[in-house]
């Protein structure tokens, strides 16, 4: 290559991980910015207008916290199944399937009170997300079905069955034809803390976050998914239960998938409409890639990604660019911290 | 092995390539691969007509050398010189122009392709290519050199000995000058490896040069003309063949000490049975019957590739044997793996270190807890600091180098990862021990200290040693079993003498 | 029946199978050589407004054709960059490739949404067209269909009967084994990656020149996965990746055909049908057992030496 050549190193350079993701997140503003002078609009006035809609006024930062909230969640769930290498891209449909749900809880025990109401909620989430994720897991385990489209494509049906809910058997009839069910009982809506937009879903982002944490560090399990990601002769020759895990390792993906489905439909549009699917699910596989794979700095990345979403929200009203610039910038930074995490374990020398 | 006489007959030498000047000259190449110096200022002449032996323990820095001949690796320092000329192989294609080509010990084979296509492929000569002619080109070329081979052949279905013949095709084909082969009869029977001696001889008849890698001295007396001994990545000495009186002369300028390894044996009572095959058949096994007991070693030996790992696998729990065949402490397969606890049991040390038996990026507490982790386990929570305390014990009294308890196993040794592998699955007081080729690529110190700690251990548990190494088999075992196409040919005691100058043929698969 | 729903739907079935067919010959290539790009959702979307664009400003259709397919070796470089020269996670690459096709596609195609453009229409091909049914399904159609009838075969001839045809199945299976001869394992990693890439574009070009003649955001629909999930039930061999095309195509054609007819299904559980059989042909092609046909080193990426 040019007179260089990668070197492996003796250790790896773990001071080379934030460079790189700073060197990824420059990159990709760089090129974003070149995108809109493209389109004949100010890179300089976009990046402004950006940052201003992420991190520039206090109503920003709370919406990218909301927004976090089923990023993070989502993240967290795909985080675990990548440890052991099962590739769960269907964060998106356990998610729809999720909303569903609960949905389906509210919807049908209206009259409930609240304190009992809401378990169920999250308990019917946790269950259709599990489902939803289950389904991909055991054609792995007895077909060797490959899993990375299962998950795809349960991701289009998944949203296509919402879709075929709200616009049949749970449309409101009072919506004027509208495609959405009716609005959940105040039973059925998560609060919010004190006088603060933000909600209780964000305690039950931490809960799980610090759970799952302490869950990887100090059970066995935890460190049974952790070995059983290194192989699976390795899973075999350590005699793991590597079916069980995989199984494990989807379930909980997809209830906690599920319950970002869930809080999304209670707390942010206390109703289910097709408009929930925003591709939280797609974001989730940068945020967890992103954070490589470690709970505390999904937890960071979520936000990060969470405050561009606002952030191009912002742009959209003000400047009229497409919704898509986040995707953009998504891919781009996903793949610029992929070519450039070769750093952290090559390094480039001389050819002699 | 004194079965065949591997003696280079008067009809096979070379003649007429006397004083000629040497093909391809190493000058002081050095060679380091981070900290570790593979070769050091290393110089070698090649003649034409001529056998080369290089000879040295595993990673003495023969196939670093040798991978340099062939274009792989690039020197740090130091030259090639090509009939007198200097040259500079930035890759494999530059040497096989050079006229230098390597057999591999692991084939570079395609395995989907057929003969004709491995030996063409990057020599077709044209960008179309038509099958038959193809096959028909190689078929000439293996009868112009009598090896005898079908080109249209997938080389999935193959034998070793048939692969074998392929890479040679694939130089042949190249027109190679020099050609180096890396341990080849390691997969081989004695017969087969009678049959590539033979194949060779031919070669140097032609003027061609060859190099021959190994460890094995027997072939190496039997084959060479000159004997270079490379020892800790220096040469140590280049001598002729005539020079070296005997094998034992060899063995001694080999390991540069008067004896070759021999450790003392003490008598071990004999006690229960921890490992009973039954008549088994299935698996790629026929009509097995085993049999070990606490005390001893039984070695089972044989080509690679003959139903070793299949065995190993079956009474490994790594697939399912057939049922009530295999007996594990006198329990049925089934009920000892549901009921397997992770010590006073079994454990299995097997020749994939790496990748196998430990995880690459995973560190050594992390590795030691992988197949102790019951053993550290307080209801569902994991004791990590009683795990590193035990592994920091361990690393110390194994001298697992470097001596820290957090590297990654990736980035041990080939000899420390064994002893560390060998640490863990010792302090798990196994009742049956099934090690694979335990000390391939171990120096000799490494190798001791296996070879110690195993029969140490009988004095707990039986041990099922399965290697290709028919010296260490002889070293450890109290009994052998030799293996072929699935079958125990024979077993017997290692005091047998008659039996035990039989193991060439019946690896081979005669009975007498 | 036979000459007013059968044969129209089967003309139909090979017209959407079309793209899906280039995709998926794509694919196949790009993993003989042994990288796994899951881009091709993004890819297609990409090459899919590259053909557009460039068709509505030259006014030639063929220049489009072309145009998408260099869009899909743009694309697939990016893949190569960052797994073959930076020796990223294939699987995660090809992801963020999908992100990033598909985010750019709109971001770029939507001040021209609903905008028509020159495309290329159906005609009877000479002779061929006259003979019954055979010539009312397969040779009344469009030039690129026609186009796609020789690539299969093309395909084949490439990877059996050329030498860089064997170079890069041999790359696919074993790269040190190319190395050891002389190939140049990267360098043909690259080859079948951007030649995938060329084929996936077309796929795109496809959808945008004669599929519809009109732009709009989301033409791909998930035909790029399809392509990737047909590349398994291929069997990595051109001849079964035409069949899955056209099964893929014919379950599109008669979904949009029952919606057209106005049943009471409900047009979202029609539209499920071929995201479904995906699953559905995947558990059959897992159950024949051939998924050991995969290029062994798919998926992994050649490490520097020394």
């Amino acid at each position: 290559m040019l007179g260089y050549r990668l070197q492996k190193r003796d250790e790896p350079w773990n001071w080379g991980v934030p460079i790189v993701i700073v060197g990824a997140l420059v990159l990709s503003f760089g090129i974003s910015a070149l995108l809109l002078e493209l389109q004949g609009k100010s890179a300089v006035q976009g990046l402004l207008v950006l940052w201003q809609g992420s991190f520039g006024a206090s109503w920003a930062l709370e919406d990218a916290l909301l927004k976090s909230i089923p990023i993070f969640l989502c993240a967290l769930g795909v985080a675990t199944a990548f440890r052991m290498q099962v590739w769960n891209i269907g964060a998106e449909g356990q998610f729809a399937l999720g909303a569903i749900g609960a949905t389906w809880a509210a919807l049908t025990f209206p009259d409930l009170p609240g304190i009992v109401l809401m378990p169920l909620m999250f308990i019917c989430a946790a269950i259709f997300g599990a489902f939803w994720a289950y389904i991909p897991a055991i054609l792995r385990l007895k077909l060797q079905v490959n899993e990375i489209i299962s998950t795809l494509m349960l991701n289009y049906i998944a949203i296509l069955l919402l879709e075929y809910l709200v616009f049949g058997a749970w449309k409101d009839p009072a919506s004027f034809g509208f495609p959405v069910t009716p609005e959940f009982t105040p039973g059925a809506i998560i609060g919010q803390i004190g006088d603060s937009r933000l909600h209780w879903g964000f305690a039950v982002c931490v809960g799980s976050g610090i759970a799952m944490w302490a869950f990887m560090r100090f059970t066995r399990l935890g460190f049974e998914i952790k070995v059983a990601g290194e192989g699976e002769r390795i899973a075999m020759y350590s005699r793991l239960p590597y079916g069980m895990l995989t199984i494990l390792v989807m379930a909980i993906s997809g209830a906690l998938a599920g319950w970002a489905g869930c809080i999304e439909a209670s707390a942010t549009i206390n109703r289910l409409q097709p408009s929930i699917m925003v591709g939280y699910g797609y974001t989730a596989i940068v945020v967890a890639w992103l954070a490589r794979l470690h709970p505390l700095y999904i937890g960071i990345s979520a936000y990060l990604l969470a405050a561009l979403r606002v952030g191009v929200e912002n742009m959209q009203l003000e400047l009229q660019t497409p919704a898509s610039f986040g995707s953009i910038m998504e891919g781009l930074i996903l793949m610029s911290v992929l070519a450039g995490q070769m750093f952290v374990t090559y390094k480039i020398v001389k050819k002699k | 092995m004194s079965q065949t006489d591997f003696t280079r007959p008067e009809c096979q030498k070379a003649t007429g390539f006397e004083g000629c000047a040497p093909l391809i000259s190493l000058k002081g190449i050095t060679k380091r691969f981070g900290k570790v110096v593979a070769n050091n200022d290393i110089s070698l002449d090649l003649y034409p007509g001529r056998i080369k032996a290089l000879l040295g323990e595993n990673g003495a820095g023969k196939s670093t050398l040798m991978s340099m001949l062939a274009g792989r690796f690039r020197p740090d320092e130091g030259y090639i010189e090509v009939d007198g000329k200097r040259v500079d192989f930035s890759n494999s294609k530059d040497a096989i122009k050079a006229g230098v080509g390597m057999v591999y010990q692991h084939f570079m084979l395609v395995d989907t392709m057929t003969v004709a296509q491995n030996v063409l492929l990057g020599q077709e000569g044209g960008f179309f290519v038509n099958p038959k002619e193809m096959e028909e080109r190689v078929r000439k070329l293996a009868e112009d050199y009598e090896l005898e081979i079908d080109p249209s052949a997938k080389v999935s279905t193959l034998s070793m000995g048939e692969k074998q013949r392929v890479e040679i095709l694939k130089l042949l084909y190249r027109e190679s000058r020099v050609l180096i082969f890396d341990e080849p009869t390691a997969v081989l029977t004695p017969r087969e490896a009678f049959r590539l001696f033979e194949a060779l001889w031919a070669m140097t008849r032609q003027g061609k040069s060859v190099v021959f890698i190994s460890h094995k001295l027997e072939e190496v007396m039997a084959i060479a003309d000159e004997v270079a001994i490379l020892r800790r990545g220096n040469i140590d000495a280049e001598v002729s063949r005539d020079k070296i009186t005997s094998k034992a002369d060899l063995a001694c300028r080999m390991v540069g000490k008067e004896v070759i390894l021999e450790v003392d044996k003490e008598d071990v009572e004999i006690g229960d049975k921890v490992l009973e095959v039954k008549d088994m058949t299935g698996i790629g096994l026929r009509d097995i019957n085993l049999e070990v007991r606490k005390g001893e070693v039984v070695a089972i030996v044989g080509v690679a590739g003959n139903g070793q790992q299949e065995l190993v696998e079956g009474v490994c729990g790594m697939r399912k044997p057939p049922k009530d065949k295999i007996f594990i402490m006198g329990k049925p397969w089934r009920k000892f793996f549901a009921e397997m606890t992770w010590n006073n049991s079994m454990s299995y040390i097997p020749e994939d270190r790496l990748d196998l038996a430990t995880a690459r990026n995973l560190d050594l507490v992390d590795n030691l807890l992988l197949s102790t982790r019951q053993g550290f386990s307080a209801g569902p929570l994991l004791q990590h600091d009683k795990a590193a305390k035990v592994a920091e014990e361990l690393v110390e009294e194994y001298d697992v180098r470097p001596g820290r308890i957090r590297a990654l196993a990736w980035q041990l040794s080939g000899g420390n990862l064994q002893k560390m592998v060998l640490a863990r699955e010792l302090y798990r007081q196994p009742h049956l021990i099934v090690a694979e080729q335990p000390t391939q690529g171990l120096d000799i110190s490494a190798t001791e200290e296996v070879w110690n700690r195993l029969l140490e251990a009988r004095k707990m548990a039986g041990v099922l040693l399965v290697t290709g190494d028919l010296g260490e088999a002889l070293q450890l075992a109290d009994r052998v079993a030799v293996m072929y196409c699935g079958q125990i040919m024979d077993e017997f005691s290692v005091n047998d003498k008659e039996k035990v100058d039989s193991i060439g043929l019946l690896m081979a698969g005669v009975r007498e | 029946m036979l000459e007013s729903f059968i044969v129209p739907l089967l003309a139909a079935t090979v017209q959407s199978g079309t793209p899906i067919l280039y995709a998926t010959l794509g694919e196949i290539l790009t993993e003989k050589g042994g990288v796994l790009n899951l881009g091709v959702e993004g890819m297609m979307s990409m090459a899919a407004f590259a053909a557009f664009f460039v068709t509505m400003t030259t006014g030639n259709p063929w220049f489009g054709f072309i145009a998408g397919g260099i869009a899909g070796v743009f694309m697939a470089a990016l893949h190569g960059l960052v797994c073959i020269t930076c020796l990223g996670n294939q699987v995660v690459s090809g992801l963020a490739l999908t992100i990033l096709g598909v985010g750019l596609c709109n971001f770029l195609g939507t001040p021209y949404i609903g905008t028509a453009t020159e495309g290329f229409d159906k005609f009877s091909f000479p002779v061929l067209s006259a003979i019954p049914y055979i010539g009312d399904i397969f040779f009344r159609q469009d030039a690129l269909v026609y186009v796609s009838y020789l690539i299969p075969v093309l395909f084949m001839f490439f990877i059996n009967r050329t030498s860089l045809g064997l170079a890069i199945t041999a790359v696919g299976e074993k790269p040190a084994a190319a190395a050891a001869v002389g190939l140049k394992a990267v360098r043909l990693r690259w080859i079948a990656l951007l030649g995938g890439g060329f084929l996936i574009g077309l796929g795109g070009s496809y959808l945008s020149l004669a599929y519809t003649h009109l732009w709009a955001n989301g033409l791909s629909g998930g035909r790029g996965w399809i392509a990737v999930a047909l590349v398994i039930f291929a069997f990595w061999r051109p001849g079964r990746a035409v069949f899955g095309a056209y099964l893929f195509g014919g379950v599109m054609a008669f979904q949009l055909r029952l919606q057209a007819v106005g049943t009471h299904i409900p047009s979202s559980l029609l539209l499920m049908l071929p995201y479904s059989l995906t699953i559905l042909v995947l558990i059959f092609s897992a159950m024949r057992g051939r998924s050991g046909n995969a290029p062994a080193h798919l998926g992994i990426n050649i490490e520097p030496e020394g």
